[in-house]
């Protein structure tokens, strides 16, 4: 699993690859505690290299987005999912429990409103 | 039917590995992609929750894969020599909760139970515990 982040204009941009188990997890919410320490409360997730999502993923997601509510105006947006990460969090119920975008123009651009 | 076996140390690294050994034997049998991940996600959550909970630890017992071949489904057997763990006493996490409420404790068994068609977890032996996964081809 490797990871970038890089700064645009109104969101700080996590571009992930590979896998998300619980074995890399932790190393993903290192990253996310850390831009929220910085102060960074507009984040987004692009998943369109991940080749896995395991629950202790998942659950670094929800606490980041949990992290980011608790300041007011924070939020997370997962864009580029793969159809079958998008699958699994349909067949258990999570498809409306993250903010989803297609793709990150427009998870961009809800991130101006 | 074909069967084959393959034993791992416990370890979250070996969680890579484990994942490649069952999506190249669930794809060799024709599963779609997306049966096929679905599997790899109930494997993976059964180890790490074996991982977690019967060894509490990583490098302390090592996990054992069956994978049996049938022509309409995929049986696969995992078994520990950990604490028991009954995964029945782990309550399914309440996903329509509001965020700040919510618990997420016991989702990857709720992970496992919704993947798969059938998921028999079996602590009786005092030798180990085992847990059989089974999934039917649709297509």
């Amino acid at each position: 699993m490797n990871f970038s982040i890089n700064p645009l204009s109104h969101c700080d941009l996590i571009k992930i690859s590979g896998r998300i188990d619980s074995y890399t997890a932790p190393k993903i919410q290192d990253a996310l505690d850390s831009l929220i320490r910085k102060g960074q409360y507009n984040i987004l997730v692009d998943m369109q290299d991940v080749s896995y999502l395991s629950s202790s993923g998942i659950l670094v997601f929800l606490d980041a987005q949990r992290k980011l509510k608790g300041q007011g105006n924070g939020k997370m947006i997962l864009t580029n999912l793969p159809p079958n990460i998008f699958s699994v969090f349909e067949i258990v119920g999570l498809e409306n429990v993250f903010n989803c975008c297609e793709d990150v123009q427009s998870a961009e651009e809800r991130f101006q409103k | 039917m074909k069967t084959i076996t393959k034993t791992f140390a416990g370890n979250y690294q070996n969680l890579a590995a484990i994942g490649e050994f069952v999506v190249k034997i669930a794809s060799d049998q024709g599963f779609s992609s997306k049966e096929v991940y679905a599997i790899q996600t109930a494997v993976d959550e059964a180890c790490a929750n074996i991982i977690d909970h019967a060894y509490k630890g990583e490098d302390l017992g090592e996990i054992k894969i069956t994978i049996t071949s049938f022509p309409d489904r995929i049986e696969i057997f995992i078994e520990d020599t950990g604490e028991s763990f009954a995964p029945e006493e782990v309550p399914a996490p309440d996903i329509t909760s509001p965020l700040e409420i919510r618990k997420e404790r016991g989702l990857g068994v709720f992970f496992i139970r919704k993947l798969m068609d059938e998921a028999t977890f079996d602590c009786s032996s005092e030798d180990c515990n085992t847990l059989t996964l089974v999934k039917f081809k649709r297509s």
